[in-house]
């Protein structure tokens, strides 16, 4: 859908307009609104929220998975959101979903160590057992992109809503990590997500408004030739300096140097045109840095970061990046596993994420429904948004297959022996949504014991993966494909 | 390890420059790196340890636009990726590459730029000559050679000057501004591999992956350990002039710098980074007083008096504002100023900030406490729990029961291996909550009184802070743990077993010479090793 860059496609169509500029014509300029003529591309997006399905001690599993099982299902605190957008319909809810744990022995596939927070990120983002805290395979966002992702500038998008760590003394070890690679000898490599929505913005839409006269695109040309010859510089010297570096720091640096080539690509490679339902949000801007939480406690004044006005804007960044073709898959980490983000201007609630579930504030498993529900809402957002754009015969969504992850479940927890306990992978929930490979579309499927990796797969493959295991998890849920 | 400081300063300025012939000779070429050994194995390359390549922290990124451009923008903070504070945030081991990082870095580089042609102020600064109009190579190869040895902290080969300006000047032409080809000069250097990363490849000598630092990558060594930024026109002129090749070059070199406010500044960021307190969970405000509190103690033993470094844990004056008297209890004293404790306190364990740090479960955590005390002042490991122990919950909960009752499940079983090193240090710091305040019960529950006993299993009994210092002091461990933290802040990692000999000599000299802060942080940089580097495996 896109093609390099040799003259830019602005000042070209200026040229074409009868205006007069004084570029050389060259042969490669395909403009690529996106036309599909495979018919449209397929999107694989996985969402991921920190928090568990209840609170600690509270018998109520949840307050999110419906009564009924089907379609029409009843909507609960945490989803009371699909109805505010619609989207009940639209949105499936797979429950009853279980994560393995050593329970004092082994650690058995798929499976993770039996202290909670970080072993259960490795089995449900990339199927593989965690035995202490690593996460031993690729992401299923990276697995798709690597077989979906096709000739778009951006081959995965990876967004960070939750802005910091929020806890002045220690920092996240990979509790902020929902996506990594493989390095193709064994070991892995984290890919953080983009903090900045403004950064996020700025590298979507670079070059993306059409110039408004041959001036416009005249300067638009102008510019993007500086920066490409910035970056020539950079990289040429990059490389000048590579030969250089001994070992160790040659290998610590190579990816430095990937990346600077990467994105000389990305620049490089011509975006498809705004037209149609393609078009560039408005511009953004930051919202300013906010101070830490104290470990386990709480002050209203610190660790938040404007992470409402932060979700919606990358809600709308990934709903223009399919619609427009700029990517086909992508990653959002709304909140870090054990959250210390500052719930209170989301939900009123006076404490952050992690103590909602810990009982942090009155109301049990409520109450984590109510902190469940803001993740929710904007989750239902995007789906209206993708549903809401036609594509081909259809809708974007309906060539979408979206994952949404909810880091715990409630039950036992190994590790103490609690019942109703947060810290436990028992009952967990997967929601799915899109039309992709048939995916069934606003229905509650119960699937007690089965493991989680098992939907991720069954969507991966409706957007074309092919895989025929998750990690260490095999099968897919066959009710999930309508 | 420490002739350079037995010889005086004179007797060096005059001995040296024969030194400085033969060791300044790689810090001249125009490119980092040198050719060949040097022959025989020179005093302390053989003692050389581990370095690798740094990204700039936030904090260093945006120091160096400020005293590059005068850019105070802070811009890095607010793009950049968090870094790890784990305590320190310059380990270059927790550093990652993300495609968010490169687009980062070219964002706030063009950002930069385009903000200092804007600004005349800056362009007089760092553009050194008058353009006699938008095609003036030989102006722009001025600047490119003058801005980027600042900004690449090594001068500039004339092949790689004339890459510049061949890259640019057709830009400036075409746009008919000589600025823009300064402005994109900027763009490319401010996002370099050399400016983000302090890249160290010195001259290779006989020994294998041994290699004698330059004078520059000694130059930009010293400046960002002891003011966390760019190296000044000044410390790249005495890099030039070969007046590094050293240690006892490098010792006049860094107390100079030590001089400067900016100084000031990194030690309070190293105390605030290694004791916990540089971001508090408290109000603007409350953290603004409480953080003075402790920058003035930090200051005035370390820089204003050059005290005892032990007068940190028991000096007997505070610095209080009539605000933080509120908080503590205290008089007001009318105005800011050093104040005696009435009461036990004594020392940064008895400020609010170091009290606030380490809490857990809205409320102090005996602990995170004693987790502190072992890790951060006596240098111990704590092995992590057990992957099978839930370590998010507070032990025992059942309801009415007294804090100490419910910690008591640590000290039973299997917990109490590791427990007993940790809670009952806690348990001594009990009368003092998470904002510092003293309380003579649990908080919320009037009917459990804290008995505020502690202990260091193995050391001895304590009560409070002011006791505890003593305990921690008189354990003979606080000095060896002090000079591994700075160096950990130095040289940007951990220790290793080869850095064993250069942290027994600086404790030595810092403990055998009246504990002075400044003088560990002088030794550390003049070391005969302080100039060399080996690569990691």
């Amino acid at each position: 859908m896109s093609s390099k860059r040799s003259l830019h496609r602005r000042a070209f169509l200026a040229s074409m307009g009868g205006l007069s500029i004084s570029l050389p014509l060259l042969e490669i300029m395909l403009d690529s609104k996106p036309a599909f003529a495979g018919g449209p591309p397929l999107r694989y997006l996985v969402l991921w929220g920190g928090q568990s399905m209840g609170a600690d001690g509270d018998p109520l599993v949840d307050d999110f998975v419906p009564n009924s099982l089907g379609t029409g299902y009843d909507l609960k605190t945490a989803t009371q959101p699909f109805a505010t957008y619609g989207v009940e319909d639209e949105i499936t809810i797979v429950s009853g979903l279980h994560i393995p744990t050593a329970n004092g022995g082994a650690v058995p596939d798929g499976g993770r160590a039996d202290d909670f927070h970080t072993n259960n990120m490795g089995p449900l983002l990339t199927g593989v057992k965690t035995v202490a805290y690593e996460k031993g395979g690729p992401t299923s966002d990276q697995l798709v992109s690597d077989v979906i992702a096709g000739n778009t500038v951006h081959k995965n998008l990876v967004y960070q809503v939750q802005a910091s760590w929020y806890l002045s003394v220690s920092a996240p070890y990979g509790r902020d990590i929902i996506s990594q690679r493989s390095d193709g000898s064994g070991g892995f490599i984290e890919v953080p997500g983009t903090v900045s929505p403004s950064q996020a913005f700025d590298s979507l839409f670079y070059m993306f408004a059409p110039p408004d006269d041959e001036a416009a695109a005249a300067e638009q040309d102008f510019l993007w030739r500086q920066r490409k010859s910035v970056l020539d510089l950079v990289k040429t010297r990059a490389d000048v300096l590579r030969k250089k570096l001994g070992g160790a720091d040659r290998e610590r640096l190579d990816r430095h140097f990937d990346e600077i080539r990467e994105l000389e690509m990305r620049i490089n490679t011509l975006p498809p045109a705004p037209g149609g339902e393609c078009q560039e949000i408005p511009g953004v801007t930051d919202p300013s840095l906010g101070g830490n939480q104290p470990d386990g406690g709480y002050d209203q004044n610190v660790g938040y970061s404007g992470e409402e006005e932060r979700a919606r804007i990358f809600m709308d960044l990934t709903h223009m990046a399919f619609t427009c073709d700029l990517s086909r898959v992508g990653a959002v980490l709304f909140t870090m596993a054990q959250s210390h983000m500052n719930m209170y201007q989301l939900t009123g609630q006076a404490t952050d994420l992690h103590e909602v579930g810990h009982g942090g504030v009155p109301g049990g498993t409520v109450a984590v429904a109510t902190a469940q529900a803001w993740h929710m809402k904007h989750f239902a957002y995007l789906v209206d948004k993708l549903r809401g754009t036609p594509e081909g015969n259809g809708t974007v969504l309906d060539n979408c297959g979206i994952v949404f992850l909810f880091e715990g479940g409630h039950g036992d927890d190994p590790a103490t022996g609690n019942q109703n306990s947060s810290h436990s992978t028992e009952n967990m929930v997967v929601c799915v949504a899109g039309g992709a490979g048939g995916l069934a579309r606003g229905t509650h499927i119960s699937a007690p014991g089965q493991h989680p990796g098992k939907a991720i797969l069954t969507v991966m493959n409706a957007v074309g993966a092919n895989a025929s295991s998750f990690g260490e998890v095999s099968g897919t849920l066959p009710e999930l494909v309508g | 390890m420490r002739t350079s400081r037995l010889l005086d300063s004179s007797f060096l300025v005059a001995g040296v420059t024969a030194i400085g012939l033969v060791t300044g000779l790689a810090s001249c070429t125009g490119d980092i790196g040198g050719d060949g050994p040097l022959g025989p194995v020179p005093p302390g390359a053989e003692e050389a340890t581990f370095s690798g390549a740094r990204r700039l922290t936030r904090t260093e990124y945006d120091l160096t636009l400020r005293d590059l451009l005068d850019d105070t923008s802070n811009s890095g903070f607010a793009l950049l990726p968090e870094d790890v504070n784990d305590p320190f945030d310059n380990d270059y081991h927790t550093q990652k590459v993300s495609p968010a990082l490169i687009e980062s870095a070219e964002t706030l580089a063009a950002g930069a730029a385009e903000r200092a042609v804007t600004s005349p102020t800056v362009v007089d600064k760092i553009v050194p000559c008058v353009a006699s109009g938008p095609d003036d190579a030989d102006c722009l190869g001025e600047f490119v050679r003058t801005f980027g040895r600042r900004a690449l902290r090594r001068p500039l080969s004339e092949a790689e000057v004339q890459e510049y300006v061949d890259q640019f000047l057709p830009f400036a032409v075409e746009g008919d501004d000589f600025l823009l080809g300064v402005k994109l000069v900027l763009a490319a250097m401010l996002q370099d591999v050399e400016f983000l990363y302090r890249i160290e490849i010195g001259t290779p000598l006989g020994l294998p992956g041994v290699a004698r630092l330059t004078d520059f990558e000694v130059a930009t060594r010293l400046s960002y350990f002891l003011i966390g930024s760019t190296p000044p026109d000044w410390l790249l002129d005495d890099a030039e002039a070969s007046k590094l090749a050293d240690p006892g070059l490098v010792r006049i070199a860094a107390e100079k710098l030590l001089a400067e406010d900016r100084a000031r500044d990194r030690v309070d960021r190293f105390h605030a980074l290694w004791l916990g307190y540089h971001q508090l969970p408290h109000s603007a405000e409350l953290v603004a007083e409480l953080r003075a509190e402790s920058r003035a103690l930090v200051e005035k033993v370390v820089v204003d008096d050059r005290s005892d470094y032990l007068s940190l844990f028991r000096s007997e004056q505070t610095y209080l504002s009539d605000y933080l008297a509120g908080h503590y209890g205290y008089d007001a004293p009318g105005e800011s100023t050093w104040v005696t404790y009435p009461d036990e306190r004594r020392g940064i364990l008895s400020h609010g900030t170091v009290l606030s740090s380490f809490g857990k479960f809205a409320d102090t955590s005996p602990t995170q406490r004693g987790i502190f005390i072992r890790t951060r002042l006596l240098c111990q490991t704590i092995p992590p729990p057990p992957t099978d122990v839930d370590t998010d919950n507070p032990p025992g909960e059942e309801a009415g029961e007294c804090k100490a009752d419910r910690y008591a499940i640590h000290s039973q079983g299997g917990c109490a291996g590791c427990h007993n090193l940790m809670d009952p240090i806690g348990f001594g710091l009990e009368n003092y909550d998470n904002q510092g305040r003293y309380r003579e019960t649990d908080d919320g529950k009037p009917e459990c009184v804290i008995e505020g006993q502690g202990t260091i299993e193995g050391v001895g009994d304590f009560s409070g802070p002011s006791e505890l210092a003593d305990l921690v002091i008189g354990s003979g461990e606080l000095e060896a743990c002090v000079v591994s933290q700075i160096y950990r802040f130095a040289v940007g990692r951990r220790e290793g077993a080869e850095d064993d000999p250069i942290l027994e000599g600086l404790t030595d000299g810092f403990t055998s010479s009246g504990r002075k802060f400044d003088e560990l942080m002088l030794e550390i940089v003049s070391s005969e090793s302080f100039g060399f580097r080996k690569e990691e495996p």
